[in-house]
């Protein structure tokens, strides 16, 4: 799906969407204002993961911070594989050299989602922004895209739920995933998992600004998408693997 | 039918907040009584698949107004419970409310 932008949208959307106020020298406050305005393809938000900079311990950080934020992991019924996971701690190892890396894994909000392409109801969809979602009004609950994934990123809630997080409704037959932490991108803020470990580690940004700090340090350094031979083109890079 | 509106005033008269909201928040109460359906429905695509974040018929903001307390607990009290916002006109038409399988049914924590 593509969406040309004319003159006059882009001035719209660029003063609506963010006012900078100076308030004292060197001191700037931007504020967002409440999305109005249809998100742009514009943007691409991506994340680069320097699995060299990150311990097994702050893959775990960022597991527990994706259930806070989430509110998934203390299903009481669901057993084993029926256990939802929307990112986990993933150990590979060179056969040859034995070298082991751990790394997070979740949704990499490819270009090309499969998930999207294997849906019968359109519930699984791509943002004009490149998040990968399931719209789980639509969803059924089929798991066609649970079979397609090659990240095995999605997972099906098996239960009854109640106390959902406000910002993340769940229910028991629809299949979720890694939003990217979408409702708090839409506010300008980065993911949880991003924000619960050091800045260094993981950057989040845009992959289509040259001058965001994401697409600077890609341009620099060697990095790698995780089954780059399916040419899905990630969102989700990584590095020191 | 009155009678039922006349509840769901009832269980609108507890939040004075809610009250002042209906009046200047609602273009008007007839209509969104009417089109709450369609409104909702709208909305949901627009905030899900385009990101479009606003108060204006959004779920959330019906719960954050519409929701009561307990009066001894000061707890919220489900809106989709007995005799609560929802249930009070859903129930006596025998319409599913289907929202709540997987949305909240109270404020947020902290609202």
């Amino acid at each position: 799906m593509s969406e040309s932008i004319n003159r006059r949208d882009f001035i719209k959307t660029s003063t609506a969407a963010v006012g900078i106020t100076t308030i004292a020298s060197g001191i700037t406050l931007t504020t967002f204002a409440a999305n109005k305005d249809p998100v742009k393809n514009n943007k691409r938000w991506g994340m680069l993961i320097d699995t060299k900079r990150l311990s097994g311990q702050e893959i775990d950080i960022m597991v527990n911070a994706c259930k806070q934020e989430h509110g998934w992991g203390s299903e009481k019924h669901s057993v084993g594989d029926q256990k939802p996971s929307w990112i986990k701690k993933v150990k590979v190892k060179d056969r040859l050299t034995q070298k082991e890396t751990s790394l997070p894994l979740m949704c990499q909000h490819c270009e090309h989602p499969p998930c999207v392409d294997v849906c019968p109801t359109n519930a699984s969809m791509k943002r004009n922004d490149g998040i990968v979602l399931v719209d789980r009004h639509l969803c059924i609950g089929c798991r066609y895209c649970m079979m397609a994934c090659p990240y095995d990123a999605r997972s099906f809630v098996h239960e009854d739920l109640t106390n959902q997080k406000a910002h993340m409704p769940r229910g028991k037959g629809t299949v979720e995933s890694c939003t990217l932490c979408v409702h708090k991108v839409d506010e300008g803020e980065q993911p949880a998992c991003v924000a619960s470990v050091n800045s260094e580690a993981i950057i989040f940004g845009d992959l289509k600004d040259s001058n965001s700090k994401i697409s600077k340090t890609l341009r620099k350094i060697q990095s790698t998408q995780i089954r780059a031979d399916l040419n899905l083109n990630t969102g989700v890079r990584y590095s020191g693997i | 039918m009155a009678t039922i509106f006349a509840q769901y005033s009832n269980n609108l008269s507890g939040n004075s907040d809610a009250t002042y909201r209906t009046t200047s928040f609602h273009e008007s109460v007839s209509n969104i009584r009417k089109m709450h359906p369609e409104f909702l429905k709208h909305k949901r695509d627009e905030t899900l698949r385009k990101g479009v974040r606003t108060e204006e018929n959004s779920l959330k903001e019906c719960i954050n107004c519409h929701a009561n307390t307990n009066e001894n607990t000061g707890h919220y009290i489900g809106i989709n419970d007995q005799g609560q916002f929802c249930s009070s006109c859903h129930k006596e038409v025998s319409v599913s409310v289907d929202c709540f399988s997987c949305h909240r049914t109270t404020p947020a924590e902290g609202h």
